[in-house]
């Protein structure tokens, strides 16, 4: 009976094992931060996957306050594929947070976003799956 | 007891080879190639289809464009030490496809000729990779170990039976580990697009070189007339010898693009007729210098434009551009994007070169026209990937557009010469147009 619980055992650790090793994982959707001269930008897509995305955006100086702005520009660019597409623009919802829907970063791969937002610019990267 | 120890370690065996076989298939074949050719006074594009089998078939569609003078051409398939394989396709008044099938005897280098075409492709040999070997190798050995051991219990050696259940856990662990690794294990450089493709290494793929940086030297373009023909002769940038080496990028060799004094375009692709030397015929040119472009891609190497310019003795007069679009312009200052969206009616566009479509963009012009611009690009505007699709839509499927967009950020202010080109029902429309891009205000606008 003892060594019918050993071997069970084994099996379970075993399977645990396998499962751990085996199951699909994805990959979560993080902020992005990046950092222009004045102006702290933090970027989170609402996906990681290829397809119709969109990009919830915070702008503050480098002291934290909400960053005045009448619009961000969002420019997506596949280095890769020498292939951009066309820039979107997009206004506050309170100030510093924007909100920037129906970007269509068609294909899987590495992403350039470059925001802008006044002359203050940064490039953010993109891994898509 | 230990029958039911055995019962679950086979059932756990037969689930993780299950997982194990899905992940171990890593190397792909090789897709179809299409590319790209001016013969002639024809525009064709010849696809070679992937080759299922070797010995075996090799399906070549040859798709004929508006304009193109009926007749026959001869399809011709070689390799060295191989016999010679030739076949006639008539190519139709109607513009399309025409088949014909060429016959290939063994993995390897090979060639094909298209009248005086020649288009080198490799024909990959089915080889499993080391992991899978070790994958599939593992679990059968599991299995036969498993039997072994099986027969030891029946017979009443449990103590022998010991030793192939050890062999079967070490078999099953030489199998997973292979599988679970399999998919990180870098892919081998490819014959054909990295390595210069021989015999030996197409037929033994898995053998690793030290070298891991592929790019090779720049190239030299020396253009010439000859007769109506432009002979594009390629060298190597440091050693002077033929450059023999270009892939297939963009469905073509060489994208040759011409523009003449008179700022009319061509949008060629120069056939292969010799180790470096290319030729594309300019059918009744205008008189004058032509401003010419080659866009280029060595083998494990990136793309390269190659610019130049030839005087060309012509007599007909400047052929205008007869293709409409809507045009939705943005153009916002130099170094920022502008989009221009082309507009064509009817949801019947066919790709053209793997892309929806092109835009080449030449300026800005001053005094000296297109041969002194500073700024020469090749926009595309591209066709969605289709999820489990790998393989591109060839130019039979006519069901993209009608938009046509394209971003690009003019990086000088001035005026451009921009011509948009798409293809719909075979015959490649050319849409010219002037862009005036304004300078970049001061640096804390916008």
């Amino acid at each position: 009976m003892k060594r019918y619980l050993l071997g069970a055992s084994a099996v379970a650790i075993a399977v645990a094992g396998a499962l751990f090793v085996l199951w699909p994982r994805s990959v979560e959707a993080q902020p992005h931060l990046a950092e222009s001269g004045q102006l702290r930008f933090v970027l989170t897509p609402a996906s990681t996957k290829s397809g119709v995305n969109s990009f919830d955006l915070r702008i503050t100086d480098r002291a934290g306050n909400p960053a005045q702005g009448a619009e961000v520009v969002v420019e997506p660019a596949m280095p890769q594929m020498g292939h951009t597409i066309a820039p979107i623009t997009a206004g506050p919802s309170e100030p510093g947070h924007y909100q920037v829907g129906n970007v269509e970063l068609f294909m899987a791969g590495q992403w350039e976003i470059t925001v802008s937002l006044g002359a203050e610019r940064v490039v953010i990267p993109l891994l898509l799956t | 007891m230990k029958r039911t120890v055995a019962i679950l370690l086979l059932a756990l065996g037969a689930v993780l080879g299950a997982s194990a076989s899905a992940s171990a298939d890593g190397a792909q074949a090789g897709g179809d190639i299409h590319v790209a050719q001016t013969l002639g006074g024809r525009d064709l594009t010849v696809i070679i289809r992937r080759v299922a089998e070797v010995p075996g078939p090799v399906h070549v569609d040859v798709v004929t464009h508006a304009g193109s003078p009926p007749g026959e051409i001869t399809l011709t398939a070689r390799a060295a030490g191989a016999a010679t394989s030739t076949t006639k396709v008539v190519l139709g008044a109607v513009p399309g496809f025409h088949s014909g099938v060429v016959h290939v005897d063994r993995p390897g280098p090979w060639e094909l000729a298209v009248d005086e075409a020649t288009i080198p492709f490799v024909v990959p040999a089915l080889v499993s990779s080391p992991w899978e070997n070790a994958t599939y190798g593992g679990f059968i050995a599991a299995g036969v170990l498993l039997l072994v051991a099986l027969l030891f219990a029946v017979f009443g050696k449990p103590g022998l039976a010991l030793v192939p259940t050890a062999g079967m856990v070490a078999a099953i662990a030489v199998g997973v580990t292979a599988a679970l690794l399999s998919p990180s294990i870098p892919p081998v450089a490819a014959p054909g697009t990295q390595l210069d493709p021989t015999y030996d290494n197409i037929n033994d793929p898995y053998r690793r070189t030290s070298v891991t940086d592929f790019s090779r030297p720049p190239v030299n373009l020396v253009p010439s007339m000859n007769g109506e023909d432009l002979v594009l002769s390629l060298t190597d940038g440091s050693s002077g010898r033929p450059v023999d080496d270009l892939l297939v990028h963009d469905s073509a060799f060489i994208h040759l693009v011409v523009v003449s004094p008179a700022g009319t375009l061509r949008h060629l692709h120069p056939i292969r007729t010799a180790p470096g030397e290319y030729r594309a015929r300019l059918h009744a040119p205008e008189q004058g210098t032509h401003a010419i472009a080659a866009e280029i891609a060595r083998r494990g190497g990136g793309v390269q434009l190659l610019r130049s310019s030839i005087d060309v003795s012509g007599t007909s007069a400047a052929r205008p551009h007869d293709g409409k679009a809507d045009l939705a312009t943005e153009v916002r200052e130099a170094g920022r994007p502008s989009t221009i969206k082309a507009r064509f009616g009817e949801r019947d566009l066919q790709p053209w070169l793997g892309m929806l479509g092109h835009m080449i963009v030449v300026g800005p012009i001053s005094g000296g026209g297109p041969v002194n611009a500073p700024i020469w690009a090749h926009v595309h505007s591209m066709i969605p990937p289709t999820p489990g699709m790998p393989d591109q839509p060839d130019e039979s499927v006519a069901a993209y557009g009608p938009d046509v967009p394209f971003t690009y950020s003019f990086p000088l202010p001035g005026k451009y010469l921009v011509w948009i080109q798409v293809e719909r029902d075979y015959e490649i429309v050319t849409v010219p147009a002037v862009v005036d891009v304004p300078a970049a205000k001061g640096v804390s606008e916008k």
